[in-house]
């Protein structure tokens, strides 16, 4: 890597945008007018929005009338609105229009029930934006009721009540309601504090005190802070993106289009020089969008929104925290548009995957603004998410919880941003796509292709084709399934997912889109050393990974409701014959899922030329096909010293040795009991006592078994490793890379 | 200069299954020599030069640039040469004298000989008056001047030209074609490809003609004359290539793929 190189392919990348004016617009003047404009004529059009007053129906009031014993519900002399008193707020007063039923219900001339329906009818309709109904035996019941606490005779509750009729199908018709509520709590409470007049006790008496409220927001910096923390966080990624994708664009399907990238493809600047320059600009106009938003918006809302009640003006740490994040998004965002971009074969196709690529992020953006959403393991792990949920927590103060959080979340953008950088550079470096002619598409020929050209083992599309459908599949059915209610129903579903979801397209592929099966499910034997020690290393690693997982587990507890569920299962594990729990456990998974994901998935990811990307690679889909990310975890570390395994004995069986023996000593370890224990004392020494989580071996264990696991795979690791033919290419270039041209002319 | 072994390039196509584009070619070249290669359109030449050029990879066989490998040492290989072809343009937003800069900077010349460089650069091909000219606003003669300089401002050992005149107007053409021979003047190692008979019989010291991927005939111009008793060029070109083709069609009916040779024969 040339750093001066990358520097002048930034300078001039930057001279060039620079000198183009939709990118100016589009970067800087936009948004220094965009949030004015926008703040003014918010201004102008909040003095034309009133607040409209809802109308209201009222039945049964004709009932009330000439009561000198009930508090007024109406204003005296004005029927259509409701009595002053009755409202905490006076402005609130105009916003309720009453209207009267026309035809008083009364007990002799419309029966109760048609009055009812034909109320409803007129809320329902929209006629009216909600009603009260009182019926008209209410008030003789009130007067009886006071009477009998008068007279200290014991009273019994009253047969009818006032009721609210509204929809919440309509907007307006929840708002009457929420309106009407607290007026009819009032009016409610009026009789209330006269029948206590009534019986000699103080009207206080129901409500001694009044239960007061305090805001602290207001005494620490972050006042107004819970709207600035929703919102900054996404004009910060929403202008990110769109700061990076249209120079992107330019840059790369632009310079296809106009000829010139050919040019810098054959001046000495490397592949990720290139990348990395152009990189590096796109990241400088992102940032540069997102931050003159940020900082235009700011000063809009400072200068407008601060004169609001409840808004304060955004804190100021909160641009300490803004520019910190601004970084890595703008890296992340800019490396996937680049990608994108070097895949577009001109700027019209380019802009086509604007649409796709907002309709990944902005579910991903917008999901943190959903009630009650909160920083946790999930959240963290999701890419664009867990920045949003971050910054959040940043904004309203909670830096320890973000400190717990901030690992996760920044391993995972990083990686995020090297894969997509990583994945521009290969855009970069496939001529496939620098070159690429408009074909066609016709999905016959291509099929006939692929069938006709096939390998001896998968390519590594397919083997991600292999692996998105077992996820995918796995998914739909999972949903679709009942939880098991004994362990017969879980052996049967357990076992046909297996054989369905995870074996069987693993086989459909390999039978179909290679020529070679035993070669990709590596059918091999190995030699004769390799499957005891599989066996071994399965035995010396169990200790280790319970560890690991007691780690994980402390970490980013599981929900309750899902600790529920997982120890009913596991509870149903200790049911059945141990022989049964094995087959169903242990055999079926190891067989299945090693066919799989080290058979045809990680056959096609070898092509990839390196062997741990491939084995990494592998056991991320195998992670994933594990339900919970807390298990997805503990399975991605298997899975990655399976893979090893697999690769480096080129067979199967050691794997499935491996698995099996794993997954057995996890049915077996369940059921070690104190009784057991108690026994055999050699289990207490391996487990030590008995915690909550059931046996977990004690750290001495833990430590000696792993150093012995190291060892083993040292072994393993010096085992002669057949190489794909992608490998040994790149092993003959670096050699000549090194050493020169090796034929002389 | 230029070693090529066995230098093959195949395509994936969906229709025909893998498409050959260069076949198993050999050739070598000279310094102080022009090497012409004289093809119809699609014989493999752009690929062929594209890969000398490091912008794609051999499927096989290899390919030496003044000692370094093209798939190994790339961009020492790109230092070596200076590439020009119909698909190489001139940026938009850039004026002739900052591209040029910018080029001679990427090969990592010093500043202070490189602006010396380009000052006896733009006096040689008159291009003083469109120094500060963005080349968006510059003619097709402009741009490909600028080109020119854009592909020597590093002083190669070897110039690759690929369909340099396609396009141009003849004085265009001519001021190019006199460029191409002062370089070869000077000791550089030329190669030229190029569709134009009479290009190649003007300038090439040798001459590859090519054909579906393959090397058909090589030598000086004399010689291939004497070797196929055809004083002219362009007689012998067509004759070469119809009976190459005529191979070719009757291969495809032996294996019996009539469709394509049918299609061939199209």
């Amino acid at each position: 890597m040339n750093w001066s190189n990358v520097k002048l392919i930034l300078t001039r990348e930057l001279r060039d945008q620079a000198r183009d004016r939709r990118t100016i617009f589009m970067i800087a003047v936009l948004p220094i007018l965009l949030y004015p404009l926008l703040g003014m004529s918010m201004f102008q059009v909040a003095q034309f929005m009133e607040e409209k007053a809802s109308r209201v129906l009222v039945v049964g009031v004709s009932g009330l009338l000439g009561r000198e014993d009930l508090p007024p519900l109406l204003e005296a002399g004005d029927s259509t609105r409701f009595d002053k008193d009755l409202f905490h707020d006076a402005a609130q007063h105009r916003l309720l229009e009453v209207t009267l039923y026309p035809e008083e219900p009364t007990r002799r001339a419309e029966p109760k029930e048609d009055v009812s329906k034909t109320v409803r009818a007129l809320v329902r309709d929209g006629k009216y934006d909600g009603a009260i109904v009182l019926p008209p035996e209410l008030p003789d019941q009130l007067a009886e009721f006071r009477r009998a606490i008068e007279q200290d005779e014991t009273t019994s509750t009253l047969q009818v009540q006032p009721e609210i009729v509204y929809s919440t199908a309509n907007e307006k018709s929840q708002i009457a309601f929420a309106r009407l509520y607290p007026v009819m709590k009032r009016w409610v409470e009026a009789i209330g504090e006269t029948n206590l007049k009534a019986a000699g006790i103080p009207p206080d008496a129901a409500r001694p005190v009044d239960v007061g409220s305090a805001d602290v927001a207001g005494e620490t910096k972050f006042k107004g802070a819970a709207i600035w923390s929703k919102v900054l966080p996404i004009v910060l990624l929403l202008w990110a993106m769109t700061g990076a994708f249209y120079p992107a664009i330019d840059l790369c399907a632009g310079e296809k289009e106009r000829g010139t990238l050919e040019t810098l493809l054959s001046s000495p600047a490397e592949r990720s020089e290139i990348v990395l320059g152009k990189l590096l600009t796109v990241m400088v106009f992102s940032m540069a969008t997102a931050a003159l938003n940020l900082v235009s918006m700011g000063l809009t809302g400072w200068l407008i929104l601060s004169r609001m009640p409840h808004l304060g003006s955004p804190p100021a740490e909160s641009m300490v925290w803004l520019t910190l994040a601004l970084v890595p998004v703008a890296a992340l965002y800019s490396a996937l548009c680049l990608a994108l971009a070097a895949f577009a074969k001109s700027t019209k196709e380019g802009q086509y995957y604007l649409m796709p690529l907002l309709l990944i992020t902005m579910p991903l953006v917008l999901a943190p603004m959903t009630p009650g959403a909160e920083l946790d393991l999930g959240n963290a792990l999701v890419p664009v998410t867990g920045i949003v949920l971050l910054l959040r927590n940043l904004l309203e103060g909670a830096y320890w919880e973000s400190l717990r959080y901030l690992p996760v979340v920044g391993l995972v953008t990083l990686a995020c941003c090297v894969a997509s950088i990583r994945w521009a550079i290969e855009q970069f470096n496939s001529e496939a796509v620098l070159f690429r002619e408009s074909e066609r598409l016709d999905l016959g020929l291509w099929l006939k292709h692929v069938f006709r050209d096939r390998q001896p083992t998968p390519t590594i599309s397919a083997a991600v084709v292999c692996g998105v459908s077992i996820l995918v599949v796995k998914f739909f059915i999972e949903m679709a399934a009942t939880a098991p209610g004994n362990f017969r129903a879980f052996a049967v579903q357990a076992v046909m997912l297996q054989v369905a979801v995870i074996l069987t397209p693993a086989l459909i592929l390999t039978f179909s889109l290679t020529t070679s099966p035993a070669q990709t499910l590596r059918l091999r034997l190995p030699r004769f050393a390799a499957v005891p020690a599989a066996i071994l290393l399965a035995l010396l690693l169990h200790p280790v990974i319970g560890a690991i997982r007691a780690i994980v587990m402390e970490l980013y507890p599981i929900r309750e409701d899902l600790l529920g569920q997982l120890e009913g299962l596991q509870a149903m594990f200790v049911e059945p014959p141990v022989w049964q729990a094995l087959l169903v456990i242990a055999l079926a998974p190891a067989v299945c899922e090693e066919l799989a994901f080290r058979g045809f998935v990680l056959s096609g990811f070898r092509h990839l030329g390196r062997k741990w990307r491939a084995i990494l690679l592998s056991a991320v889909f195998f992670g994933l096909a594990h339900g919970l990310l807390q298990q997805s975890l503990i399975a991605f570390l298997v899975g990655t010293v399976i893979g090893y395994i697999a690769v480096q004995t080129g067979s199967i069986w050691p794997g499935i040795a491996f698995h099996l023996v794993n997954n057995s000593i996890g049915v077996l370890v369940a059921r070690v009991t104190p009784e057991l224990q108690q026994e055999y004392p050699i289990l207490l020494t391996l487990f030590g006592a008995p915690g909550e989580n059931g046996a977990l071996y004690s750290w001495p264990v833990v430590l000696v078994s792993g150093l012995l696991a190291l060892g083993l795979l040292a072994w393993f690791s010096l085992l002669p490793v057949a190489k794909s033919e992608e490998e040994l290419q790149r092993e003959l270039i670096a050699r000549i890379r090194d050493t020169g041209p090796e034929v002389e002319f | 200069m230029i070693h090529a072994r066995g230098l093959t390039k195949h395509y994936d196509d969906l229709r025909r299954g893998k498409f050959v584009a260069v076949d198993a070619i050999d050739f070598d070249t000279q310094p102080g020599q022009i090497y012409g290669l004289l093809g119809p359109n699609g014989a493999g030449k752009t690929t062929t030069l594209r890969i000398l050029s490091t912008v794609l990879r051999p499927t096989a066989g290899t390919a030496t640039v003044n000692g370094y490998d093209v798939v190994a040492q790339p961009s020492m290989v790109r230092r070596q040469i200076g590439f020009m072809s119909a698909n190489t343009a001139v940026y938009d937003r850039m004026t002739a004298w900052e591209m040029v800069e910018y080029f001679g900077r990427l090969h990592g010349i010093a500043s202070e000989e490189l602006t010396d460089r380009m000052e006896r650069l733009f006096d040689r091909l008159k291009m003083n008056d469109i120094r500060d000219l963005l080349g968006a606003k510059m003619s097709t003669g402009m741009k490909q001047k600028v080109s020119i300089a854009r592909a020597i401002v590093h002083d190669p050992p070897v110039m690759i030209f690929d369909e340099a005149t396609a396009g141009l107007d003849v004085l265009v053409a001519r001021a190019l074609l006199d460029a191409v021979a002062e370089l070869r003047d000077h000791g550089k190692c030329v190669v030229f490809s190029t569709h134009i008979m009479r290009e190649a019989e003007r300038l090439c010291d040798r001459i590859a003609i090519m054909h579906r991927g393959r090397i058909l005939a090589e030598g000086t111009l004399d010689q291939l004359r004497d070797w196929w008793k055809q004083d002219d060029l362009e007689e012998l070109f067509y004759q070469l290539i119809s009976r190459s083709e005529e191979e070719y069609l009757q291969r495809l009916r032996d294996s019996g793929n009539g469709g394509l040779a049918a299609e061939g024969a199209g």
